[in-house]
């Protein structure tokens, strides 16, 4: 499938994402929603379109922001892109919408995902799939057998693929998404947008569907790491209404020393001397393809001539991560995912006709329910999860995945200068000879075809898309994935690289952030 | 956290130490031979204001249903739990009554099963590491000696909402009014060796929570629920297999079903060929209260597995020292010590302790801990009123006699209060009013007849009066021959008057009856004295109940025989 002609007009730059207005963003949305399948649904615009009027410095006044369809809003339904919730609307705003609305954001939409954030590739929705909208330079230099490749229907990566769509497509200023295991670095790498996992515990998961409890985060998408912090400081606000919200203290006391450090640094002033990167070699599988290595080279070699020093780091638990994160994040879905049974909201299938219901058992009847309404994906995640909390599973799989989690910790707390603030009694103190931040490819290819059949389809092939995401996800610190400037020696799609800091250290992972992007992002 | 979860999980895998028997083997008439083995999970619903994890108020079982409900108790999509810190303050108390070890930190755990009366498909609960693990309750029957039962563990959870079937219209209906609402599991090591055992340990369970003000143990509402594990073995035998018996509401639900069950393992075993290999099977069994028998639920291979799994949410809920030491040092007198205080303290007799510790046992439990007023409870009247009543200028309250106290308390208060139909709750009379009757009666200012009638008319007549003042009023004020010393300093001028009025008064009684009654007074003139009683009584009738006998026997032989 060729892609239509007005999508040339897709072609953003960055800058003018920044400045996108309300009324830019719906016409863009109309124009081509019907193609990308971005939203799937948009709210009324505001009373008045003006978009001089009742903005009055409020910091996201007027500005077109996106929400991902499995954080909860009033306005709009939360289908989580599920049969089961396909008609739900919840009866009140998630924690960080209702900070986004006070900041005075326009919420212009709810955005397509997998469901339940479950997906690398954004295919697994009742919405249908998201189409990439990044448009690569024409193809002339290249060869005609991989030109007709160039023009086939790519994915937005997942499972936050509608969030980071409808920002490269500049169908808002910004979005939100959510990031288990990847969900938005991965889709903000794949459509050349910048994407923000912050620290787990900052951002209020009040409203926000759970996947899987202990790694879910709401992340932030926009066009650039200005914007992506601006939106960030909105909703980094202590929630008392979550129970994992990270206190007011740890929270002072990470921005405390994050703070001393740039301030030493002095970063500001464009020169990146003495602050320290680590590379951790295991972040470089066999799967990873050369568009993605040559990029990044160039990247940290423009990063040492500023003034950076590049430390090659060892993270050893790197490679049990992956699978340590499937039956984590799977155990606790098929745990989150039992509230579905059709009975308080959602969809409900009644038996068929001639069951006896007084001698079935309840979880027989809800089967009908949970059969009709889930996905393949998600059924496959929760029988894999159900079976790893079974008592003959359990120490072998999910306390195994959670001693190999704490291996992970163990291995950022070790290789990063500063010390983990997050909970009280861990994290010990930091190294004085450890990195300011970790750098490595933020997924090990550009954005896969989506029309690949079965080789996207097997879910080998779309798990291992999370391999360098899920150990952040695991230890709970920021990463911040950020386009870098491909060459001609790729397929001219565009590539993350993603940024790592300590618990807490966003404003360190943003100056890093930017600084990369002074590099020169896309081509575009 | 990590740590904290392999721990506990080693912890609860240790298998269970060789059975020692805590308890001597007695025999038991009813099944000679046989020993019996009981322990028993009790559920106790936590009595505060709020949910365990939710906003929502609690409710009673006769509340609308589903008015009581959060978007958190209905599971709704992005909902989070957070935990009520009252709920846990109510359970330390429990945990302190019992003398439990009380854990710095626990933690909270999701144990899944599908039932529509489960909105999030799990129930949270304390199964790797409970808030508080091996403590004790001594149990005391009448004619037996005192025996502990230990106290496994104290678990927070929630309690899950009501689903009720109608097989007519084929329709579940749920209320989540009680979805959330938290629970204390106390689970005790199985101590117990007998029905009536483990009858009196519910019991001293339930008065200890009521008094602590953890739960308020109302069985008949539901707020306290058994689960009862019995085996049964040939004395001298390891212990048998178990069998749980689930939810039962009542002591004597708990009694009979433990009782069946009894008969029916021994059954079981009895007819067995070989009595060394003789099992009875692992079951769940339910109790049916019309035939008063268990019956099966389903066999240990029909049991469920609820994978429990760390609640991700919660996290580790840390208890510093301060925390536990505060609830220690504010904890409400225990049954036991009350017990024991008011015997060795004011020198009460069994019966009358039995009558106030009775009246306590029914008290209203307030919410989340509250002891509301000073003068609640039975006990607390009882000791306000033997401190006494402050005298000015002097330190210490002129202390009243516990005996006399107790008496006019348990007699004249609360028999008066039961031929009102009212409970002790509904007493209005200020420990100052009640103090003052009884003072007024033990310095003679009142007779101990006017008393009663005062007490009647102040709670027919509810008023903020000092009783002195009601007693004039009435004129129960008593006829003496001569001006007593005032029953206070304070009010000596008053009283001084009143009693010479008093005084003189009496006289006149006594020469009217002089007057009205000439034969009789000319029989004793003649020596018959007992003719006296008959005009002694016509002056008693006279002075309603006022005039003290004696007296009024001095006076009038003073006034007839003077006059020979």
């Amino acid at each position: 499938m060729r892609p239509p002609k007005s999508w040339a007009s897709l072609r953003i730059h960055r800058r003018l994402i920044s400045t996108t207005t309300t009324t830019d963003a719906r016409t863009r949305i109309a124009a081509h929603n019907a193609h990308i399948n971005a939203f799937v649904c948009t709210s009324d615009p505001p009373p008045t379109t003006n978009e001089n009027i009742d903005t009055g410095g409020l910091v996201l006044g007027g500005k077109p922001v996106a929400v991902k369809a499995s954080i909860c809003t009033m306005d709009m339904g939360t289908s989580c892109s599920s049969g089961m919730l396909r008609d739900f609307t919840s009866p009140y705003d998630a924690t960080v919408v209702r900070l986004l609305r006070a900041a005075g954001a326009d919420i212009v939409g709810k955005t397509n995902c997998d469901e339940f954030g479950m997906g690398s590739l954004n295919v697994h929705s009742i919405h249908g799939p998201v189409v990439n909208p990044y448009t690569p330079p024409p193809p002339s230099q290249l060869l005609p057998v991989l030109s007709s490749l160039f023009l086939r229907r790519r994915s937005p990566g997942g499972s936050s693929g509608g969030s980071a769509a409808a920002v490269a497509a500049g169908m808002c200023y910004a979005a939100l998404g959510t990031d288990t295991g990847g969900s938005t670095r991965l889709p903000a790498s794949y459509c050349g947008v910048v994407g923000l996992k912050p620290s787990y515990g900052l951002l209020s998961r009040w409203g926000v569907v759970s996947f899987a409890d202990s790694l879910d985060c709401v992340g932030v998408l926009a066009g650039t790491v200005f914007d992506v912090k601006r939106v960030f400081n909105v909703l980094n606000v202590y929630d008392a209404k979550d129970p994992t919200a990270s206190t007011p203290e740890a929270r002072r006391r990470a921005g405390e020393a994050c703070s001393n450090r740039l301030h030493n640094l002095g970063l500001s002033t464009g020169s990146l001397h003495g602050l320290r990167v680590g590379i951790p070699q295991e972040y470089f599988p066999e799967e990873l393809t050369p568009a993605i290595l040559r990029p990044l080279r160039r990247t940290l070699a423009a990063l040492r001539k500023k003034g950076a020093t590049i430390v090659p780091v060892s993270m050893p638990a790197t490679s049990y991560a992956l699978s340590a994160y499937y039956v984590l994040a799977s155990a606790e879905a098929s745990s989150c995912l039992a509230r579905f049974d059709g009975v308080e909201y959602g969809l409900n299938v009644r038996p068929p006709p001639g069951t006896d219901i007084a001698s079935s058992s309840v979880g027989a009847l809800y089967a009908h329910t949970r059969s009709a309404a889930f996905g393949q994906e998600v059924q496959r995640r929760i029988l894999l999860g159900t079976y790893a909390l079974s008592a003959d599973a359990f120490d072998n799989y999910f306390l195994q995945a959670q001693r190999v989690r704490q291996l992970v910790k163990d291995d950022f707390n070790r290789v990063f200068a500063a010390p983990n603030f997050q909970y009280s009694d861990t994290g010990g103190v930091g190294s004085d000879d450890g990195v300011d931040v970790l750098i490595h490819p933020s997924a090990i290819q550009t954005a896969p075809l989506l029309d690949a059949g079965p080789d996207v389809d097997g879910q080998g092939q779309e798990y291992v898309q999370d391999v360098l995401t899920v150990p952040a996800s695991l230890a709970g610190v920021p990463g911040l994935s950020v386009p870098m400037k491909v060459g001609a020696e790729g397929d001219g799609w565009p590539v993350g690289v993603s940024i790592i800091g300590q618990w807490g250290c966003e404003e360190m992972v943003f100056a890093v952030g930017q600084a990369v992007e002074g590099l020169g992002g896309d081509t575009s | 956290m990590l740590r904290h979860l392999c721990q506990c999980r080693a912890r609860s895998l240790q298998p269970r130490r060789l059975f020692h028997d805590v308890r001597v083997y007695k025999e038991d008439r009813r099944w000679p031979g046989w020993q019996v083995v009981v322990g028993i999970e009790t559920h106790a619903q936590i009595k505060a204001r709020r949910k365990l994890f939710s906003e929502s108020l609690t409710s009673d079982p006769g509340e609308i249903p589903n008015t009581h409900v959060t978007l958190f108790d209905a599971a709704f999509p992005g909902t989070l739990p957070t935990l009520n810190q009252k709920c846990v303050d109510l359970a330390l108390r429990a945990a302190v009554a019992l003398e439990c070890n009380i854990q710095a930190r626990s933690s909270f755990d999701r144990k899944h099963y599908f039932y529509s009366d489960l909105p999030s498909g799990y129930q949270i609960t304390q199964q790797y590491a409970p808030i508080a693990l091996s403590g004790k309750l001594n149990i005391s029957r009448p004619g037996s000696p005192t025996f502990p039962v230990r106290i496994k563990q104290i678990q927070l959870e929630q309690d899950t909402a009501k689903s009720t079937f109608n097989p007519r219209t084929r329709t579940s209906y749920i209320d989540l009014n009680r979805a959330g609402t938290g629970l204390m599991e106390i689970v005790s090591e199985p101590d117990l060796r007998s029905p009536e055992e483990a009858g009196a340990y519910v019991r001293t369970l339930q008065a200890v929570l009521r008094a602590v003000g953890s739960s308020d143990g109302n069985m008949e509402q539901g707020s306290l629920r058994c689960d009862v594990n019995v085996s049964v073995n040939r004395v001298g035998r390891p212990p048998g297999t178990r069998c749980e018996i689930k939810n039962l509401n009542s002591v004597r639900f708990m009694m009979a079903a433990i009782i069946h069950e009894i008969s029916r393992q021994r059954t079981i075993l009895e007819s067995a060929p070989n009595p060394d290999t003789a099992t009875v099977p692992q079951e769940t069994r339910g109790f049916d209260e019309h035939r008063f028998e268990t019956y099966r639920l389903r066999s240990k291979e029909d049991a469920p597995d609820y994978r429990y799994m760390p609640d991700p949410n919660l996290g580790v809920l840390v208890l510093n020292q301060d925390r536990i030491l505060k609830i220690r040092e504010t904890l409400p007198e225990l049954p036991w010590d009350t017990r024991k205080r008011l015997s060795d303290e004011y020198g009460l007799s069994q019966r009358d302790v039995d009558v106030l510790l009775a009246v306590d046992s029914g008290r209203e439990v307030k919410y989340d801990g509250e002891i509301g007023d000073a003068d609640a409870g039975a006990v607390a009247y009882f000791d306000r009123l033997c401190a006494g009543r402050a005298t000015p200028g002097s330190s210490s309250p002129e202390r009243r006699d516990p005996k006399v106290v107790v008496n006019w308390m348990t007699h004249e208060l609360l028999g008066q209060l039961a031929a009102r139909k009212e409970s002790f709750a509904d007493n209005h009379l200020s420990v100052e009013q009640m103090g003052q009757l009884i003072d007024l009666v033990q310095n003679k200012t009142i007779t101990g007849t006017s008393g009663k009638i005062l007490l009647r008319q102040m709670l027919a007549n509810p008023s903020r009066t000092p009783t002195e003042q009601v007693a004039q009023e009435l004129q129960l004020i008593a006829l003496s021959q001569r001006s007593s010393s005032p029953s206070s300093p304070s009010a000596s001028a008053s009283i001084s008057t009143t009693t010479d009025d008093a005084s003189s008064e009496l006289r006149a009684l006594c020469g009217d009856a002089i007057v009205a009654l000439p034969d009789e007074v000319a029989a004793v003139r003649k020596g018959n004295k007992n003719v006296l009683n008959k005009i002694v009584g016509h002056v008693m009738k006279d002075s309603r109940g006022r005039a003290d006998a004696k007296a009024v026997r001095a006076l009038l032989e003073e006034l007839i025989l003077k006059q020979q």
